[in-house]
């Protein structure tokens, strides 16, 4: 079977700051990590492998140094990596990014089938989830988002059965083959890198694909071929620290004062001596 | 200065200083810049008309325009940029049901999409799937719809990714509404992400704060992003609908009409081929002993890496006790097994808003704080002065939580007392 993994390198977000004089992002010296839930997609894939045989390919997209993240996944066990790279596709929104890794998937496809995609259920920088349900949609794919247990994949019958996290509980679908899944946390723990395989990850080869290598329209592409803009940036508003008591000189003085501070609002007070029922 | 054939002196885009923000795209008035494919802007002289607003607006200095040679923009200069878009009227709101009934959500985002079409002087449609939908189609216009668009078939009784985002996408072509909104829960992100690539349009998800720009009319969608380090204002200039997913709990339901007027449409519907997704089973969440939702208390007593201790167990369980709460969570406590990953607040777990937090040996690393920043009030109790938590929480408390928690619980208990 053909598994393909996209994973997504995106900034440490604990450390993006913005510039309050220009009002922009300051990236640099920011750590760049995989994201964590594509991680666990990748873990998924792996054990997939492990279990029906077949093939782990990781994708990603991004700038040159994005190829970290594929090294990274050879260390774990990838058996191929390319690496989506090319000036015409940055800036790219959701849509576009999803165009831009469909074309990839098909090129792949066509080289050899793909059975089931696989993808983090969001990345930790923009949150959005969205590149899971566009690539599944524009390709026709099974579309099964938020899972968190790959139940069985039947080769013979083309199907595949999961569960998926929905509001109030657990929902167990079955659908054709090829899908896509979207992994939340709890779908598998990712392992930690082999030596043998650090070693070999070293050596091997990222492959890069540009435009022209997966046949795209150069409108669909990056800023270009993407429908939403951003207007602007801002820091969300802070919140200011308050008082601190110092409890190794008067521990009860302490506690009492904080309490005092902590209840100083009568409405607030009222609420938690009554159990939040007021 | 350059001039164009119009003997007008224009703006110049440095290209090595541009980083391909868009901003001034947006803000110039005749539409005179693009982006080249190498990703930077590009100022066509002939149609610029010298306004000098892009190099007011350009956060990196990446425009060279002499800011006293201003030529003022007069109205029949301005290009709309809706011109296009001919035929997009109203703001839709999809209406999702859950459990048989209309999800909350949905009447949060009537009460908001009513606000947002008074400014666009457009109506609010309801987009309803699912079979036998007509009670909620009612409910629908009581909270505010001014019409409903429905398909009811049997195939849409229950939620599959194809079904519902090829109906929804139909609808979205006959009716042709300038806004789609969506709730940003499990199923409407599911959904919206289908729906925004079959039509071709940007989405913006999770939004926080939507608003209708004064001089262009397209919607604001402001966001936040980079795990909620920053906002963003997102929108969507050339494609419609534009799409944007709200959070729940964040606008406010109108007040149900007790003599609602408004019309409900049964529109038909040729439901894909193909092999179709089957749902085989439902396991609803049953609350096990001990199982909480974080999201859902009103008082938390969060457990820190300084108190990952399973000693101090009972300790924090008391302090919830008496204040109405349960007991959560940081990532290194969960990761030492001391607690299920159900508890955990913060990026990689669930954010929480509670009424009370109160973090017991929480440092306060980022990823922890953009979980809990909307609390409505934080106490923090730390050991070291300068652990980050101080800075965000209300009330701070420098001491070791073993002598200063039953403290606090024996001062809460007398209180308590006296109510």
């Amino acid at each position: 079977m053909h598994f393909v993994c996209c994973i997504k390198q995106v900034p440490d977000t604990a450390e993006v700051k913005i510039d309050p004089q220009t009002n922009t992002l300051i990236r640099s010296g920011v750590a760049s990590i995989s994201n964590p839930f594509d991680m666990v997609a990748l873990e998924a894939a792996l054990r997939l492998k492990e279990q029906y045989g077949g093939k782990v390919t990781a994708i990603s997209m991004g700038p040159p140094q994005a190829e970290q993240v594929l090294r990274e996944a050879l260390s774990l066990g990838a058996d191929e990596t390319i690496l989506l790279s090319d000036r015409p596709f940055a800036g790219a929104d959701t849509l576009a990014t999803s165009y831009t890794l469909v074309k990839a998937i098909e090129r792949l496809n066509r080289h050899l089938p793909v059975d089931l995609v696989l993808c983090g259920k969001q990345a930790i920088d923009g949150d959005t989830g969205q590149t899971g349900p566009n690539i599944a949609t524009r390709l026709g794919y099974t579309q099964l988002t938020y899972v968190v247990a790959i139940q069985w994949i039947d080769e013979n019958k083309r199907q595949i059965q999961v569960c998926r996290k929905v509001e109030g509980g657990i929902e167990v679908i079955r659908g054709p083959l090829p899908a896509l899944v979207t992994a939340e946390l709890e779908l598998a723990k990712p392992r930690r890198a082999s030596l043998p395989l650090l070693i070999r990850s070293l050596r091997s080869e990222v492959k890069v694909w540009r435009a022209e290598d997966i046949q795209a329209d150069p409108q669909k592409l990056g800023l270009k071929g993407s429908p939403t803009w951003v207007k602007k940036i801002f820091s969300p508003p802070v919140r200011e620290g308050g008082p601190k008591f110092y409890a190794h000189e008067d521990l009860q003085g302490a506690v009492e004062k904080s309490l005092e501070a902590l209840l100083a609002d009568k409405k607030f007070a009222s609420q938690l001596l009554s159990h939040w029922e007021a | 200065m350059p001039r164009n054939t119009k003997g007008l002196e224009v703006a110049e885009i440095i290209p090595d200083s541009c980083i391909g923000c868009q901003i001034c795209l947006s803000e110039c008035p005749v539409g005179a810049i693009r982006l080249s494919a190498e990703g930077v802007a590009v100022i066509d002289p002939e149609a610029c008309v010298g306004c000098g607003k892009c190099s007011d607006v350009c956060p990196v200095e990446a425009v060279r325009f002499e800011k006293k040679r201003r030529q003022k923009v007069t109205q029949e200069r301005k290009k709309d940029f809706t011109e296009g878009l001919v035929g997009y009227q109203g703001v839709a709101v999809f209406i999702e049901v859950l459990n048989g009934r209309g999800a909350p959500v949905s009447w949060e985002l009537i009460g908001k999409g009513r606000e947002l079409a008074a400014k666009r002087k457009a109506r609010v449609i309801g987009l309803l799937l699912g079979y036998q939908m007509k009670e909620i189609a009612e409910e629908a216009i009581a909270y505010g719809c001014e019409e409903v668009q429905v398909i009811d078939n049997p195939l849409l009784q229950s939620y599959l990714s194809q079904t519902y985002g090829e109906a929804l996408a139909d609808l979205c072509r006959r009716i042709k509404p300038e806004i789609l909104l969506l709730g940003a829960t499990p199923l409407g992100r599911d959904l919206s992400g289908s729906v925004a690539t079959h039509l071709n349009t940007g989405l913006t998800a999770d939004c926080t704060a939507l608003d209708i720009d004064e001089e262009k009319g397209y919607l604001l969608m402001t966001r936040p992003t980079f795990g909620g380090n920053i906002m963003a204002t997102i929108y969507c200039q050339v494609h419609r609908p534009q799409m944007s997913t709200v959070r729940p709990k964040i606008m406010k339901a109108s007040a149900k009409d007790s003599n609602p007027k408004g019309d409900i449409h049964f529109q038909p519907w040729n439901p894909p081929a193909g092999e179709m997704a089957k749902i085989i089973d439902f396991l609803k969440e049953t609350p096990q002993a001990g199982s909480v939702d974080i999201g859902q208390a009103p008082a938390l007593v969060v457990a820190g890496k300084g108190a990952c201790d399973p000693a101090s167990m009972p300790l924090l369980q008391e302090l919830a006790d008496l204040i109405g709460g349960v007991v959560a969570c940081s990532r290194p406590v969960v990761e030492s097994g001391l607690m299920p990953y159900e508890r955990q607040v913060g990026q990689t777990g669930k954010t929480v808003a509670p009424k009370l937090y109160i973090g017991v040996g929480i440092s306060g690393a980022v990823q922890h704080l953009v979980g809990m920043q909307g609390s409505e009030k934080i106490l923090a109790i730390n050991s070291d002065p300068q652990a980050p938590i101080f800075r965000v929480a209300d009330v701070g408390l420098v001491g070791n939580y073993l002598q200063v928690v039953p403290a606090l619980v024996a001062s809460l208990k007398k209180k308590l007392g006296s109510v």
